[in-house]
């Protein structure tokens, strides 16, 4: 600290060199856009930026994570927190920076309620990156490299609330001092498109590197915007700041309106420029609005923090944080793509799988909580479990369950990825299970909802035979031993055999031809099985019993026929008329055709009971 | 406006003391966030110094005790504590001292933890000893230099330990309390004895360093040329971090509310903290505050602290091992001096009246030349009293005898070395 370094402004006045080539935009002819955008970022670390308190979530009582020092109580002094440095690190890796080995903080001076040191640590002067470079994948265009200025680390701010009805300042002190990141882009952005391409893309770096949620709704992530314009071929204009834009969406409105204004400012007066202001976005009306002009801005008399002195870091601590650097998410795609190429028709699920991996499955601080892809990754390779040599898992398959059942059980059960109590091994296990047939896809949905509400280190093959989960099968698969085999097949013969008898009509309908009857009693069995019976067996089975004559029925078909056609409680009124002719009279509020008396004749002659016709009119 | 504002904590230095078994008996009084050399801007009056008032032959003078920490020393002085603590910005441990003719050590910067010290210049700021002897202000002074992971400043055990090696290779095989002296090179730098100088300070200094001669230590004289712009870099940095560290201070968080008046516009914040910062620093802070805030840059300043730095480590036999740019150090021109030693102050105890009337102007700034370099390059510095006890012309006038004191300034880290050469100087007066 004691020999400080001296301190000089970077040059802010350098010669326009435009790296991009000049695009005319129907919406405003003639004008060339230049964005550029302050990103405020709110770093994920459990503690504070210069304390030890703990970053508030956001649900906390107002004041309940203030230390003395964020509350600038005289005497504290502030103590870099060395994991917000490291992430940012980690987003300068990421947004390929420069980092600066020697970095410093400054003070930014200014008087406000929300801020009580009476002033910001930032880093002005000697930020910990620069010199980066973000890539913008755009549709149907080459992709656009925006470079970044600079990446600095600086204190959030109170927030403070203005009760109207009091005409109160309510000032809640959780916020101040967390750790942000600014991250300033150069003016390399021509439109309100890229703009928002950049902060989206900026979102998921962010996240995947787990340096912050970049969650603009709730504040964790803010933007400020510079636009000026310019007629194609002249000098860029006079740039305006856009302040606080919270969206997306709001952002690239507050662009677009601050395009037209200027614009229009221009037209109307010829050889003006436009006044370099501060401005605000009305969410309502979707403009901006003066907040103060050049002449207000306010001299923030910047000064090194005399506590913190330079930041150094060591060559070895950057690679450290190089090689556990978490992959980006376009990267991991690629790879995986090239791991396992049936992924490639899979682009939705495997974006499901991505954006669970990236962000908010990254813990606090940069802790590595066992991302979502590196859980798939272990689950494509390891064999199949049980098999007598080892065959390899279907990637689809497992990225179906994974994306499909895991995470839409434990979403349903409020519950994000990190909190998946199976283990690879187990969660492999139960999708074997499912695939050689040993229980059925039912029964693994089942198994897996199970395994979710009683987290235990068993085997997923244990638990199924316990809950009887073991599939119906008439085929003996390669797994079932012998003694339960037996059982296991008489079991669905049993199913089979009382839902032939329950169901006369339907086997009526089924032996005159009607195959589509044949799922409805294919899933009467499921039903009565509890999803166990394996479907392609009970199909068999029930087709083999009612075709082969094996099978005697318990009660008059005809009459189950005409009571369930009178009262209308049955699926299918008259096996022969189609279901299509069915509805067609009910819209009009009549009943359904009657059966000819023939064709009831012919199907209950078919179904072999051989009882006479009652001619029920 | 921080009457009524109590710490929720205890700064690490009070806690230390207090585990090692320290009576804290109270708090003593000083100028206004420590800004000030004569200790006459404070909420409670003046200090006034205890020497003037125990005399013996009846004669009562209301002097100065020095400032800012003079409360610290005017307790010490009269008995009331045998050690106190102070913090020194740029001579407010060593001034009150030499006035009140006790012992004051300001250590070197980042050895003693600053939690819990009222920032006035974080960058100078130290915390220092104040006691009857040596011998307890090094007891004091051992107890609480301690690494603490609470200020970032603090200076790690690492690096400690480098300058401890030197004051080791020093102090071996000396025997007694003045052995020290032998083989010491004492640098004595020409810049410290400006004309606006007592000539009876500099008559009682050449006497104690010629003692120091007659005990083997060998005296150079050395020249630290950018002394003379120590005084005005040092306002220039510390009013422009006051000015910053006293921004919290605005009535919302800190120090009592004051109402605006009616008619005020309260949709500018600063409109709103100007009536309560206005009403509740006193003179001195508030001028020093608006001199800081003026100081745009104080990048002149920084250089010239370089330079002064520059100048310290040309004479030192070691390096400064606390800065940062220690290979900047290499290419200058060593003396091998161990210690620099200079009279405190270029005067004694001022009168209080004196200072009231002529109020506050330059003359009071003055009073910190010979101490700033020592805050400015963050090296330690001790004073001691001078024996006036045969001091034949204060014993003709029947006046009262003023004490005078005499700095001992090593280099960074050397703090012990600095004691013991305190401690064989006190050895060699009595």
């Amino acid at each position: 600290m004691l020999l400080r370094r001296v301190y000089t402004r970077s040059l802010n006045s350098r010669a326009f060199h435009d790296l991009r080539t000049y695009q005319d935009d129907p919406r405003w002819p003639g004008w060339q856009v230049i964005i550029g955008i302050e990103t405020h970022a709110q770093i994920k670390s459990r503690r504070k930026l210069f304390s030890d308190t703990f970053t508030p979530e956001g649900d906390e009582l107002p004041n309940t994570k203030v230390s003395p020092f964020d509350a600038a109580f005289p005497g504290t002094l502030p103590k870099v927190n060395p994991k917000c440095v490291d992430l940012a690190i980690r987003t300068a890796l990421a947004l390929r920076s420069k980092i600066s080995m020697r970095s410093s903080f400054d003070r930014k001076h200014y008087f406000y309620s929300d801020q009580p040191l009476g002033y910001q640590i930032t880093q002005q002067y000697s930020p910990i990156a620069t010199h980066g470079v973000l890539e913008l994948e755009m549709p149907r265009a080459a992709p656009i490299k925006v470079r970044i200025k600079q990446i600095q680390l600086e204190q959030d701010t109170a927030k403070s609330t203005f009760n109207p009805r009091l005409q109160k300042s309510y000032i809640d002190l959780n916020r101040a001092g967390a750790g942000l990141m600014e991250i300033v882009s150069e003016p390399d952005l021509r439109s309100p498109e890229e703009a928002g391409a950049y902060v989206r893309t900026l979102q998921s770096v962010l996240r995947a590197v787990g340096s912050s949620d970049g969650n603009m709704e709730q504040g964790s992530l803010r933007c400020d915007v510079n636009v000026s314009v310019n007629r194609k071929g002249e000098v860029p204009g006079t740039r305006c700041e856009i302040k606080n834009l919270n969206s997306v969406k709001y952002m690239m409105a507050a662009i677009v309106h601050e395009i037209k204004r200027q614009t229009q400012f221009l037209d109307t007066n010829p050889g003006a420029t436009v006044p370099q202001e501060t401005r605000g976005f009305n969410e309502n009306t979707f403009e901006t609005y003066r907040l103060r002009s050049k002449e207000d801005a306010p001299d923030y008399r910047y000064m090194p923090d005399p506590n913190l002195g330079v930041l150094v870091l060591s060559q070895a601590r950057i690679d450290d944080i190089k090689t556990n650097l978490p992959s980006l998410p376009w990267d991991i795609r690629s790879r995986l793509v090239s791991k396992y190429p049936s992924l490639n028709a899979k682009e939705k699920s495997l974006n499901v799988l991505i954006n669970v991996n990236s962000g908010k499955e990254i813990g606090f601080d940069g802790e590595n909580s066992g991302g979502a892809v590196e859980y798939f990754e272990e689950l494509c390779q390891t064999p199949v479990t049980g098999g007598s040599r080892p065959t390899v898992r279907d990637p689809v398959v497992l990225l179906n369950w994974l994306t499909h059942e895991l995470l839409g059980q434990l979403a349903s059960r409020k519950e994000t990825f990190s909190d998946n109590p199976l283990s690879a091994s187990q969660f492999g296990e139960l999708v074997d299970l499912v695939q050689d047939g040993t229980i059925t896809g039912t029964s693994g949905k089942h198994l897996l909802r199970h395994m979710l509400a009683n987290p235990s280190s068993r085997r997923p093959r244990e638990i199924a035979t316990e809950l009887q989960l073991v599939a119906l099968t008439s085929t003996s698969s390669s797994q079932s031993t012998t003694s339960s085999d037996s059982s296991v097949i008489s079991e669905l013969e049993d199913l089979c055999r009382s839902a032939v008898s329950n169901l006369p009509c339907e086997v009526a309908a089924l032996r005159a031809g009607n195959k589509n009857v044949l799922n409805k009693i294919v899933g009467y069995v499921m039903k009565k099985s509890r999803g166990r019976a394996d479907a392609t067996a009970t199909r068999e089975l029930v087709e083999k019993m009612v075709m082969q004559d094996g099978c005697k029925l318990t009660c008059d078909p005809v009459q189950m026929c005409i009571i369930e056609y009178v009262t209308g409680l049955g699926h299918l009124r008259d096996p022969c008329v189609p279901i299509g002719a069915v509805n067609e009279q009910r819209k009009k509020g009549l009943p359904p055709p009657l059966p000819s008396q023939t064709r009831l004749a012919n199907t209950v002659m078919l179904a072999g009971a051989g009882t006479h016709i009652r001619n029920f009119h | 406006m921080l009457k009524d504002f109590i710490s929720p904590f205890d700064a690490t230095v009070v806690k230390i003391l207090q585990d090692s078994g320290a009576d804290i008996i109270g708090k003593t009084n000083c100028d206004e966030f420590g800004m000030g050399s004569l200790n006459i801007h404070s909420t409670h009056g003046p200090v006034k110094n205890p020497v003037g008032l125990y005399q013996v032959n009846g004669l009562v003078e209301e002097r100065s005790a020095g400032g800012s920490s003079g409360g610290s020393a005017a307790a010490v002085a009269a008995g009331i504590c045998k050690a106190a603590l102070g913090t020194d910005t740029g001579g407010s441990v060593r001034l009150p001292a030499s006035y009140c003719g006790i012992v004051g050590l300001k250590p070197s910067y980042g050895l003693v933890s600053r939690w819990g010290v009222i920032s006035y210049a974080d960058s100078l700021d130290c915390v220092g000893v104040l006691a009857t002897d040596v011998q307890t202000t090094k007891q004091v002074f051992d107890q609480i230099a301690l690494y603490d992971e609470l200020d970032p400043t603090s200076a790690p055990n690492e690096i400690r330990a480098k300058a401890f090696k030197h004051i080791e290779e020093r102090t071996v095989h000396k025997e007694g309390a003045v052995g020290i002296l032998k083989g010491l090179r004492v640098g004595i730098p020409q810049e410290y004895f400006p004309s606006e100088m007592s000539p009876s300070i500099i008559q009682h200094v050449r006497r104690v360093i010629s003692k120091l001669k007659e005990h083997g230590a060998e005296v150079i004289s050395v020249s630290l040329p950018s002394t003379s712009y120590a005084l005005s870099s040092y306002y220039v940095l510390a009013t422009a971090e006051a000015s910053s560290n006293l921004a919290r201070y605005d009535g919302v968080q800190y120090g009592s509310y004051v109402k605006p008046p009616p008619g005020t516009e309260l949709t500018k914040t600063s409109k709103i903290y100007a009536h309560t910062r206005t009403t509740n620093f006193g003179k001195e802070v508030q001028k020093r505050i608006l001199l800081g805030t003026y100081a745009l840059s104080a990048e002149y300043a920084q250089r010239i602290r370089q330079l002064i730095c520059d100048d310290f480590n040309g004479v030192f036999a070691i390096p400064n091992y606390f800065s940062d740019l220690i290979e900047r150090q290499q290419e200058l021109n060593g003396q091998c001096v161990d210690v620099l030693i200079h009279p405190s102050a270029i005067r004694t105890a001022p009168l209080l009246s004196e200072a009231k009337t002529t109020g506050p102007n330059l003359d009071t700034y003055l009073q910190d030349v010979l101490t700033v370099p020592a805050s400015l390059s963050g090296l330690p510095a001790l004073s001691i009293p001078v024996n006036i006890d045969n001091d034949e012309h204060t014993k003709l006038q029947n006046e009262i005898r003023w004490p005078i004191g005499i700095s001992i300034v090593g280099q960074w880290g050397t703090d012990q070395l600095v004691l013991s050469v305190g401690a064989a100087m006190e050895a060699l007066q009595h």
